[in-house]
């Protein structure tokens, strides 16, 4: 009974115990708080990066084989034998290549499309070229058109139909076909619906060469903004342009009919890899690949899921945490290491008690728990507190942010950068219970070595002690 | 946790509540072997007022601290209730100790984070679990507050030792030693540190109990006066007994 009793009354006897509980506090506190908001990150960016790629894709490498032979460009022939797949929910082509634009009217210099960016009012674009039915099978290109525009009003007016006229278009003469712009570009370029736009590229097949010769060579067309889209990614809304495939194909002189065919899973996480490989070989068998392998790991490049093209950035993310969980994890070790050295203190100070508990009859094993219970109320207070308080801040880390923001008159959650319109925070109820254990071991092991000290110290070095 | 009977090893230490056989110390200082005790032979009966006297380096602290299952003798073997105490482990000599023994210091060892009440309750807080004690834990502050104030420190009781004069804090020390009702209690020098006044006052108090609760009383002191007062007088030279005996027939 003395052990927990006396343990508590040393604690709150000494004021440098409340020292070594602040620090697992904070240590608890923020490991919590920032492993949940980078846990949310990761699940947001996941889901952002996730919605513009698709699961699968299969970008076939067109250039002629060592052989002389080449790849049969047929995205009827692609789509057909993935969709013989019975774990594929839908496949889809796409044509990408890129292009120049500028907003007509101001197209004076355009004769200097390739002059210094600073000075002409074009910029640089992807260029898309989908199938309506199809994309919306295998990509959240149907909910970024839905989506509302962060500003005005340049929806679409159809989101079935999204490359219809744009409502109220009915110019003199021949109609200009319809494209949908990335909203950050519209905005931009404060480009609206009906909005008339050029765009130049050099089509396939024509090399700069040709085009210093003669000018002529790229191809430039206007287009109307029949509206906008809005993914989560950055790069996507400022610098994407989507067409008919057919008309893009047109533009681009019917030179190439698609550059990669996107497909969905019906359960990507379980069979995702299997179809990956599965496709890969039939496509080969079929002689719609080139079978391009990679120098470095000898995989086929042709056939990736998302993962495979975002890995970088996904493993980049989850390399972060992992850092930051180490880093911080220093910080409950520098809390621990505090207590071991108020404890060693304490054995040195209390050697008369050690001393008169021994005449008393405790055991060296019930001196040596009475320390390790001081360290098991530090501990037990500091991670309690610090589970509670890192808890309750990710969970309220929105109001908080915009409290913060509003006092000190600094964003700093900035909403545009990450296209989130609140910050992340997912409380993992597990990696919570982890680091308080933790917190716990630690400050335990670290408590040991003095409690230890003071279990073997002789009664009698204690007593005269005086 | 408590002794279990053993037969008893010497039948001359049966009737004795406490003794010692052949008690030999030495310390190792360096390469040179310093020898404290020489075979130092002790017997206390139930009830018996002895005090123990020698001059200083006699090696009286060291035999008392033997006695008391603090420290181990180099050979020799200490019987308390006719067991033999060394030979048990570690955790059955601090029940023996917990249980058999009380201890009065010269300077009193309280724990300065707990009041009066509570340094006295300290051997039950030892010898009970928490459970066992928690279920006791009105009775026993009873009992511990009944004691005290009998030690006239009724309005002393949730007093910190440093609120304590030393007579307060040495009858507080007496309370605690005497809280478990043990057979036997060691004093080393409990007056020592006290004015003679309040010595006396302490002395006295120590020695009603003695006699009230028939207790092997043990008591080590400087003062011939004190010991004039003891049934039995044990005296110490150079690590041996000098003189064992009833003194006061002698005046």
């Amino acid at each position: 009974m003395y052990k927990s009793f006396l343990s508590w009354r040393y604690l709150l006897a000494r004021r440098t115990n409340w020292i070594g509980i602040v620090g697992i506090f904070l240590g608890v506190g923020a490991m919590i708080l920032i492993l949940s908001i980078m846990t949310g990150f990761l699940g947001e960016t996941k889901n952002a990066v996730r919605g513009s790629l698709s699961d699968l894709v299969i970008r076939p490498d067109f250039r002629t084989r060592i052989d002389g032979s080449k790849v049969v460009s047929d995205p009827a022939k692609v789509l057909e034998v993935v969709r013989a797949d019975p774990r594929v929910a839908g496949a889809s082509a796409q044509l990408s290549w890129f292009g120049l634009f500028t907003v007509k009217g101001e197209s004076e210099d355009k004769d200097l499309i390739f002059s210094d960016a600073e000075f002409s009012k074009q910029s640089g674009v992807r260029l898309v070229g989908i199938d309506v039915a199809d994309e919306f099978q295998t990509s959240e290109l149907k909910q970024a058109l839905a989506r509302e525009p962060l500003h005005g009003d340049t929806r679409v007016g159809d989101v079935e139909h999204p490359f219809a006229p744009p409502p109220g278009y009915d110019p003199p003469g021949r109609k200009l076909p319809s494209v949908i712009v990335g909203e950050q570009l519209a905005r931009n370029w404060l480009l609206h619906r009906g909005s008339e736009i050029e765009i130049f590229t050099v089509p396939p097949g024509v090399s700069l060469e040709e085009i210093g010769r003669d000018t002529s060579a790229a191809s430039n067309k206007a287009f109307v903004v029949a509206g906008t889209f809005r993914t989560q990614e950055n790069e996507m809304d400022l610098g994407t342009i989507y067409f008919e495939r057919n008309e893009l194909s047109k533009f681009l002189g019917r030179k190439l009919d698609f550059t990669q065919v996107l497909v969905r899973c019906k359960d990507f996480d379980r069979d995702g890899t299997a179809v990956r490989d599965e496709v890969a070989q039939k496509l080969l068998a079929a002689d719609l690949l080139r079978g391009t392998r990679s120098m470095r790991t000898g995989q086929l490049t042709e056939v990736n899921t998302w993962e495979d093209q975002k890995g970088t950035l996904l493993g980049a993310i989850e390399n972060e945490r992992v850092l930051m969980a180490i880093m911080l994890s220093l910080v409950v070790l520098v809390a621990a290491f505090t207590i071991f050295a108020i404890l060693s203190m304490m054995v040195t100070e209390k050697r008369r008690d050690i001393g008169i508990l021994c005449a008393l009859g405790a055991t060296p094993g019930g001196i040596q728990a009475l320390f390790l219970f001081i360290a098991f109320w530090d501990a037990l207070l500091g991670a309690t507190a610090g589970a509670i308080a890192g808890t309750w801040l990710a969970l309220k880390i929105d109001p908080i942010e915009q409290w913060l923001s509003k006092s000190i008159g600094v964003q700093i959650f900035n909403r545009d950068v990450y296209l989130f319109d609140h910050i992340p925070a997912i409380v993992d109820p597990r990696a919570v219970a982890i680091i308080v254990l933790g917190a716990f071991v630690c400050t335990l092991l670290f408590a040991f070595v003095p409690a230890w000290r003071a279990g073997r110290m002789h009664p009698l070095d204690a007593l005269r002690h005086e | 946790m408590s002794s279990t009977p053993r037969p008893a090893p010497a039948p001359a230490t049966a009737t004795h509540v406490l003794s010692a056989r052949a008690i030999t110390k030495s310390f190792t200082i360096g390469d040179r072997t310093l020898d404290i005790l020489h075979g130092v032979d002790l017997d206390l009966a139930r009830g018996e007022l002895v005090s123990l006297m020698g001059a200083s380096g006699a090696g009286k602290s060291t035999f008392l601290h033997i006695l008391g299952l603090l420290e181990s003798p180099t050979a020799g073997e200490v019987f308390i209730e006719g067991h033999s105490a060394w030979k048990l482990p570690v955790q059955e000599r601090a029940s023996v100790r917990n249980q058999k023994l009380g201890f009065v210091f010269q300077f009193y060892h309280l724990l300065s984070e707990l009041d009066a009440v509570e340094n006295v309750l300290l051997p039950a807080m030892i010898l009970h679990g928490r459970g066992a004690y928690l279920g006791k834990q009105k009775a026993l502050r009873e009992r511990a507050r009944a004691l005290l104030v009998k030690f006239g420190l009724e309005h002393r009781l949730e007093h910190r030792p440093s609120q304590l004069s030393g007579g307060e804090r040495q009858r507080v020390a007496l309370a605690r030693a005497l809280f478990l009702d043990p057979p036997i209690v060691i004093a080393d020098e409990p007056t020592g540190n006290l004015d003679s006044a309040t010595g006396e006052k302490v002395l006295e108090l120590l020695l009603a109990e003695q006699r009230e609760r028939n207790l092997t009383l043990l008591l080590v002191t400087h003062d011939e006066r004190i010991a004039r007062r003891c049934q039995r007088v044990v005296r110490m030279a150079d690590g041996r007994v000098h003189s064992d005996g009833d003194e006061r027939a002698k005046e």
